[in-house]
């Protein structure tokens, strides 16, 4: 039976969900169903994780700034100035933070996952691991997911703090709000809900990242442009579902 | 010994491989030969399990691996080495650590006696000593010799080459041949390579089987399958291009 689909695009488009579901499945039978290569994980832990820090809070901290600044003028409208604090802990904490995480680690990590996994397939590594009876799915694809797994959420965390850090200092000292003020509505108004909630949406989005991303590495055509064409559909495809998932998951959680 | 039983295989509407039949003895070297794109490669990745053929069995030590499960398949390739094209090195380790790794996941061997067997698989294949050298430090030939290494590592009872002498300059294609053949000498494993080179092929093979068309059109002896005067065969080793020295 022919497994043509180029003359039917809908067909190829399910098709390669259909794909990304078998490999997804298989990649999460070794997470979840097997010792992890410690080894592997570490290295990628370090990768994912520490490679991140700097970026994602130089990043949590412009975001913050601006956050603050566009809450302050549009409060200051009706005399509401200081409930700034209100809006920079729902928005930072719930969405931003998250995001800010999320979307580093994927233009970092997600794109260097891919374009690594896409070369070992062209140079015939992945090959060469499978002909020495080394599962590719164990030794290359789960360390990544446990690492972000375990890196995302606590990049989460450190998000959350340097956007509200950065917000704090702009509503004070360039704004003029008060500082008791401010501070005061960020702890009413989050809870530690609110910040492991923002770590859940760290998890899905490591997976997301990490299958999306490997997924496209692995199926990549050969040659450079078969490899530039995988890391440029990862970049795309986590953006896109990270940003659905991210709005289903708040539906979930706050609506 | 390898069986290949009434192999088809197509990828689409493309036909690759027809009606392929053949036995491979043990402790031998038997090269396939044929034109780019006759299926020489999915023949040899039938082997190792990383295609299955759409119908016909592959059969390795009488086991047939078209339906192994994983691990029994992984199980059969721990028997098996493979030289890729250009040695497909991991290019995160380092030539010793290449060699080292198949040791490292399916033994219990010590990081000394690991060492001393690095060394010694490198020694055998003419690179003693470049244990440090990354992949990238390496010449073509010196990578198909370190993935010659690491495909020896476990002392395979088969040892598989997807074309040894693609790429290489005619000096260092002679010496990858030299270094199959004193390979065999000392391991006197069977030897399974794919190759479109006609006179590296006659100094190798003891069989030898050629593919074209999709079809395996010949396989025997060496002395046999050279000495033959079927037309195709004939223009295929091109003893008949109606050259005429002036």
């Amino acid at each position: 039976m022919s497994t043509d689909n180029r003359h039917n695009p809908l067909a190829e488009a399910l098709a390669q969900v259909g794909r990304w579901g078998i490999f997804s499945g298989r990649v999460v039978r070794w997470v979840f169903g097997a010792p992890p290569i410690v080894a592997n994980v570490l290295e990628e832990v370090y990768r994912i994780g520490v490679q991140s820090v700097f970026i994602v809070c130089a990043i949590a901290v412009f975001i913050g700034s601006t956050i603050a600044i566009q809450g302050y003028y549009v409060f200051r409208e009706f005399g509401g100035q200081n409930l700034v604090g209100i809006f920079v802990a729902l928005a930072c904490v719930r969405e931003m933070g998250p995001i800010v995480a999320g979307s580093m680690v994927a233009a970092k990590a997600g794109t260097a996952m891919a374009a690594s996994i896409a070369t070992m397939r062209v140079k015939g590594q992945i090959d060469a691991l499978e002909v020495m009876a080394v599962n590719p799915y164990r030794y290359l694809i789960a360390p990544r997911a446990i690492a972000a797994l375990i890196a995302l959420p606590l990049l989460v965390v450190f998000a959350d703090f340097f956007t509200v850090a950065a917000a704090y200092s702009v509503s004070v000292y360039q704004l003029g709000v008060s500082s008791g003020t401010f501070m005061e509505n960020v702890i009413r108004y989050t809870g530690m809900s609110d910040i492991l909630f923002g770590m859940v949406k760290g998890l899905a989005f490591a997976l997301l990242i990490c299958l999306l991303s490997c997924y496209q590495g692995y199926h990549s055509q050969p040659g450079p442009e078969g490899v530039g064409r995988a890391t440029n559909r990862a970049v795309v495809s986590v953006c896109i579902v990270c940003i659905i998932v991210n709005y289903l998951l708040s539906e979930l959680m706050y609506g | 010994m390898i069986e290949y039983v009434r192999v088809y295989k197509s990828f689409g509407d493309l036909r690759v491989l027809e009606d392929v039949s053949c036995t491979i003895p043990d402790s031998r070297i038997t090269v396939f030969i044929g034109p780019s794109g006759v299926g020489k490669s999915v023949l040899m990745k039938m082997l190792v399990g990383l295609e299955k053929p759409d119908s016909g069995s592959v059969r390795v030590g009488g086991e047939d691996i078209t339906g192994m499960d994983e691990r029994s398949l992984y199980r059969l390739r721990r028997k098996m080495g493979m030289l890729f094209q250009d040695g497909a090195l991991l290019d995160s380790m380092t030539a010793g650590e290449n060699v080292a790794f198949p040791m490292r996941q399916h033994t219990s061997m010590t990081e000394g006696e690991i060492a001393r067997a690095v060394a010694q698989k490198l020694a055998l294949v003419g690179m003693p000593g470049c244990e440090g050298k990354w992949p990238s430090e390496l010449s073509g030939g010196m990578r198909k010799r370190v993935g010659l290494a690491r495909a020896i590592a476990l002392d395979p009872e088969i040892v598989l080459f997807d074309e040894p002498t693609s790429g290489l300059d005619p000096l260092m294609a002679n010496a990858i041949d030299e270094l199959i053949l004193d390979m065999q000498r000392k391991l006197r494993c069977t030897f399974v390579v794919i190759s479109h080179d006609i006179p590296g092929t006659f100094k190798i093979a003891d069989r030898v089987g050629v593919l074209y068309d999709t079809r395996l059109i010949a396989y025997g002896e060496k002395g046999e399958i050279y000495r033959s005067r079927e037309p195709l065969l004939v223009k295929f080793f091109s003893r008949d291009t109606g050259y005429t020295r002036a």
